[in-house]
């Protein structure tokens, strides 16, 4: 890639090293401020979160009193939420659909990128600008029509209705994300392996896909996250409790009619978020690290 | 990541006229088919689909018995909440966007100058508005700006000011919701621009410096085109994800007060779902796809230019 | 006027019919097939025993007539209940008996199965029903569904005796005692006593908590209030009406009222008022039980000092917010016979009895022979503070829906995109001048009225 160095020609030359050394010291202590800037709008709704969650109703009832901190804290939200309603059923439903979401797009995405950045067929150039236009459909125009569709195939209340759809929230992005991580692979690499007398599927699986990690972690990180907080399908398909997912069986549980759960409300939230958080830990240290090595290798 | 870089094969390959190499040349194109087909028939059969039936659905009456064409939109174009709901979704899409995508672009020089020990919690915690469900993070602010209970007034009496009315009134509430927006979303901009700074290079950085460029410039001049397309994908795709957002209005407004602040979502929901005009609400859904086509179009055609200057 | 149109003798009279008749061995199953299988989505209540009450109901006549139930539950939440509704009368599948909310009877009524026959025997047994649920529910003179005792709720006022007493001077307690009698003060409840009572309040730091946004909590006591001053916005026959005096003088009255109510009263929700209720900030709000049941638990102190009384009257009379759900059959359900039987036996009395009790008085039954159910008197501390809650004989009160008379296909939309309380928003908020608003109002109401 060509590097604009054109922009040497208006700097003045008498910029000394020591002035560099101090900007940086200053850039350092601007990036701490801004850190803690962002950290503190980032984290004050989680951090309120928390403290409702420790919160017994009464308390949270009451207008007294500091609501960022509390007073009595219990363990109570928690310990309902794991022990009675259908929380743990509805936790157990998000992992199987998102896992299962997850696995599908990933074969479906990778697949379709690999084919669509290296491979030149007929139409593979529109496929891909027009795989994006995807995403210019909303949920909330297609859920209607899919009313039918889902009707049809049996699915409707069927938390397998969600392992179908989902996918068409996630596989646009991925194979998109992937289409830009892959064509940036060198050429040679597919080359020295078909020289090798590599089929085209067994270079894909044991040449290629390892060079093209970083990408794919960003792929599954996006589906994901997407899949876990979907919202507007499962609340549309789904009715049986014990077929929702966590995003709709909290809002249906947990609210009733004019009355909110608040306490359990944040404690359910905070606990939704742990799988995503996990993931994020421990995927982003391999996908990072892909990264920097993939660009000193320059 | 790539260097953000979207390289679309776009000359075909060329056909050699010996016959076993245009067999290859078929089965590699018959091998790519097939890798595609999962996508084509998921997009076909659960998206174009659905899109046809519901432009079907959009050209009839009320009651679903008879076809009346455009009437659904004409009548739409004639209503000024539908153009107060059009000025309000560009509103809170663009705005939206533009802070979000200035805060990753921040927040992702900040975790890249920072020493690579101590960056895994702060990027863990930078990280948690996009990781926990958008519809229950909405609730929590709803709660943080209820009317009676609300936090943030609590501080702020606190300090002598008056309660803000944060969902009562149209200006603030409009702001909430675009707060609410940006909360959620930074993070996912600032991932995205995390990778495609990591990719630039250190050469083009260490000769920018050799030829004595300042920060500022090097920002300019280095760090900004070699990620000019990813921000535009990054901005495009969030463009349409904000533009077609469902859950904070519903849950933070539900349109209100006065439809002030209802964008094209929930306002199909209101009056489609809610007051029985199932058509209406799916014309008003289909207002969205030119408004993004335009948007669409516009960003991914400087994108494609950019990739055949450089290539 | 006689209150609901029922004289004293004519509940009575009912009442005896019922005792009799329930006597008589019920037909459970009307020469349909006894068995097979039902699938029911009722409506979630808001109170957990509610649902524990209805599935001990349903499963005991499940085994009884040999039919294999599932029941689910489909909350109001977000709309859930709307959706299930209008997915499955598009997917022609789903659940066999449903509850329909208030405005989907009418919407759905060519994919509903007639209930000519369950509701003939039901009057028979006991007695009228209120108005408001044949214009709901009976479609070209055919019932399409039953209204619902579960989810079928009023929306009385709720107040701080305590607060309105020391601040306003209004002893409701007094006024509305729990007693089949009204006390000194009942006949000058009005709008207008009810404005002084909100404006001292407002000025003593605990204002009235009237919620005027786009949630059914606001429509309908502003129904309410539209329909005392008589103010129409359009009649029975789809005319437009909204250019009228009384809708002036409604106005007018909003917009004084609005400026003793907090500021943010125009984006509050259907839990809003109940929270405004517990926090101790709110001396009355227009509410079903749910809000002191609440405060019950979470803020005791101010559950004892709560009690029911009906809305003010205007010149036109005084109008009680009734917000009713129905049960209705799709046409599409495999075993209809059964499905009729079910609702049918729930809409008996002893069934009714039942829910109340479970609900804490909060479920009204759409008949007015059964408002005599003894948990409207026991509920408490205070003890009576649900008493006046159904509308009794003494209130003089009429039940009512916002936006009555109109064609229902019209007032749906001006119910669900809130058309009254967006003109007083215009009104008080916005600073619009009252004309201006009602031809905004005009305009809004032409385009609901396209076919």
């Amino acid at each position: 890639m060509s590097a604009t160095t054109e922009s040497s020609t208006f700097v003045p030359p008498e910029r000394k090293h020591g002035s560099l050394r101090r900007e940086r010291r200053w850039a350092m202590i601007g990036a701490y401020v801004a850190l803690a800037v962002f950290i503190v709008f980032f984290m004050t709704p989680p951090f309120h979160m928390l403290m409702t969650s420790l919160k017994s109703s009464g308390e949270i009832a009451d207008l007294s009193g500091n609501p960022w901190i509390v007073r009595q804290p219990t363990l109570e939200n928690y310990w309902e939420l794991v022990t009675r309603g259908n929380y743990l059923i509805h936790f157990r439903n998000s992992i199987i659909v998102t896992g299962c979401t997850v696995a599908i797009t990933m074969v479906i995405s990778t697949m379709a990128a690999f084919a669509l950045a290296r491979m030149k067929f007929w139409g593979s150039a529109t496929l891909a600008t027009g795989v994006f236009l995807t995403y210019l459909v909303p949920e909330t125009l297609l859920f209607i029509p899919l009313f039918q569709i889902i009707g049809h195939l049996g699915l409707y209340n069927n938390l397998w209705a969600m392992v179908l759809l989902f996918p068409t929230l996630t596989v646009p992005f991925c194979t998109w994300i992937m289409i830009g991580y892959f064509a940036s692979i060198p050429k040679e690499l597919d080359e020295a392996a078909l020289i090798d007398g590599a089929g085209h599927l067994q270079m894909l699986w044991k040449i290629f896909i390892p060079v093209a990690l970083p990408g794919i972690l960003a792929a599954m990180i996006f589906a994901f996250t997407v899949s876990w907080g979907a919202f507007i399908y499962p609340l549309a398909f789904l009715v049986s409790s014990d077929q929702m997912l966590l995003t709709v069986g909290i809002v249906s549980d947990l609210i009733r009619a004019d009355t909110f759960q608040w306490g359990k409300i944040m404690a359910g939230a905070l606990m939704a978020a742990l799988p995503p958080l996990l993931v994020y830990a421990f995927l982003m240290d391999y996908y990072i690290a892909g990264l920097t090595a993939g660009a000193t290798k320059g | 990541m790539s260097q953000g870089t979207l390289s679309v094969p776009s000359a075909p390959a060329a056909v050699s006229p010996h016959s076993t190499l245009r067999r290859l040349a078929r089965r590699n194109s018959t091998t790519a088919f097939l890798l595609t087909l999962p996508l084509i028939l998921l997009v076909l059969g659960l998206v174009v689909y659905p899109f046809f039936y519901a432009l079907y659905l959009s050209m009839l009456n009320k009651r679903m018995t008879k076809f009346i064409g455009w009437e659904n939109f004409t009548f739409l174009f004639s209503r000024q909440t539908f153009w107060d709901v059009v000025f309000q979704s560009v509103l809170f899409a663009v705005s939206a966007v533009a802070v979000k995508a200035l805060i990753g672009f921040i927040l992702a020089h900040v975790l890249h100058a920072l020493p690579a020990k101590g960056q895994r919690k702060w990027r863990g915690m930078l990280l948690v508005p996009w990781v926990i469900p958008p519809a229950i993070s909405t609730l929590a602010w709803w709660w943080l700006f209820d009317p009676s209970y609300s936090a943030f007034n609590w501080a702020l009496a606190g300090i002598g000011v008056d309660p803000v009315p944060w969902l009562g009134q149209a200006g603030w509430a409009r702001f909430s919701v675009i707060l609410v927006n940006v909360w959620y979303g930074a993070p996912f901009f600032m991932i995205m621009y995390l990778a495609a700074l990591k990719s630039v290079p250190d050469q083009l950085y260490e000769a920018a410096a050799i030829d004595g460029a300042t920060g500022w410039q090097r920002l300019r001049y280095v760090t900004f085109p070699m990620m000019r397309n990813i921000i535009s994908i990054t901005v495009l795709f969030s463009l349409i994800v904000t533009f077609a957002n469902f859950d904070i209005v519903r849950i933070l407004t539900n349109g209100g007060p006065l439809d002030k602040t209802h964008v094209f979502a929930t306002y199909a929901f209101q009056v489609g779902i809610q007051s029985g005009d199932i058509p209406l609400g799916a014309t008003v859904s289909l207002f969205m796809f030119p408004l993004l086509a335009v948007f669409a179009i516009f960003i991914l055609r400087g994108v494609n230019r950019r990739n055949k200057e450089m290539a | 006027m006689e209150g609901n149109g029922f004289s004293r003798r004519t509940v009575l009279r009912a009442g005896a019919l019922g005792a009799v008749a329930s006597a008589l061995p019920l037909v459970n199953v009307h020469g349909q097939n006894a068995g097979g299988k039902l699938v029911l989505g009722l409506w979630d209540h808001w109170v957990p025993a509610g649902n524990d009450a209805m599935r001990k109901i349903v499963m005991e006549w499940g085994q009884k007539n040999k039919v294999e139930i599932e029941l689910d539950f489909i909350t109001s939440v977000g709309n859930k209940n709307l959706l299930t509704i209008a997915a499955e009368s598009q997917a022609r599948q789903g659940h066999d008996v449903l509850s329909f909310p208030t405005w989907e009877v009418r919407a759905k009524a060519d994919l509903l199965e007639p209930m000519d026959d369950v509701m003939g025997r039901l009057q028979q047994k006991y007695g009228e029903l209120n108005p408001i649920t044949e214009y709901l529910a009976k479609v070209e003179d055919k019932w399409r569904a039953v209204p619902a005792i579960s989810g079928s709720q009023n929306k009385p006022a709720l107040g701080r005796f305590d607060l309105l007493k020391q601040h306003a001077g209004l002893d409701v307690q007094a006024m509305y005692p729990a007693a089949d009698k009204v006390g000194p003060g009942a006949d000058d409840w009005t709008w207008d006593t009810f404005l002084k009572a909100a404006q001292a309040c407002h000025k003593a730091g605990v204002p009235f908590g009237l919620a005027i946004g786009q949630f059914t909590d606001a429509t309908d006591w502003i129904g309410s209030l539209f329909q005392a001053f008589n103010a129409v916005l359009v009649n029975k026959d789809g005319d437009i009406t909204v250019k009228s005096d009384s809708v002036r003088q409604v106005l007018d009255y909003a917009k004084r009222l609005c400026s003793v109510l907090p500021g943010d009263v125009f984006s509050w929700d259907d839990a809003s008022n109940n929270r405004a209720l517990i926090s101790g900030k709110s001396a009355l709000i227009f509410n079903p039980p749910s809000a002191w049941a609440v405060a019950k638990r979470d803020a005791p102190d101010v559950a004892k000092e709560c009690w029911t009384f009906p809305a003010p009257a205007g010149a036109n009379g005084r109008y009680t917010p009734y917000l009713p759900y129905f049960w209705g059959v799709w046409t599409f359900s495999k075993n209809k016979g059964a499905a009729k039987a079910l609702i049918e036996h729930l809409s008996q009395r002893e069934q009714a009895k039942a829910m109340v009790a479970a609900s804490g008085g909060y479920d009204i039954p759409p008949f007015g022979s059964m408002t005599d159910f003894d948990t409207w008197e026991t509920e408490g501390p205070p003890k009576g503070v649900v008493y006046n809650y159904p509308v009794r004989p003494q209130h003089n009160a009429k039940q009512f829906i916002a936006c009555y008379p109109a064609p229902p296909e019209t007032a749906v939309q001006m119910y669900n995109q809130a058309i009254q309380a967006k003109m007083i928003a215009r009104v008080a908020q916005s600073g619009d001048s009252i004309d201006s608003a009602i031809s905004w109002a005009q305009g809004e109401l032409e385009g609901f009225s396209r076919g």
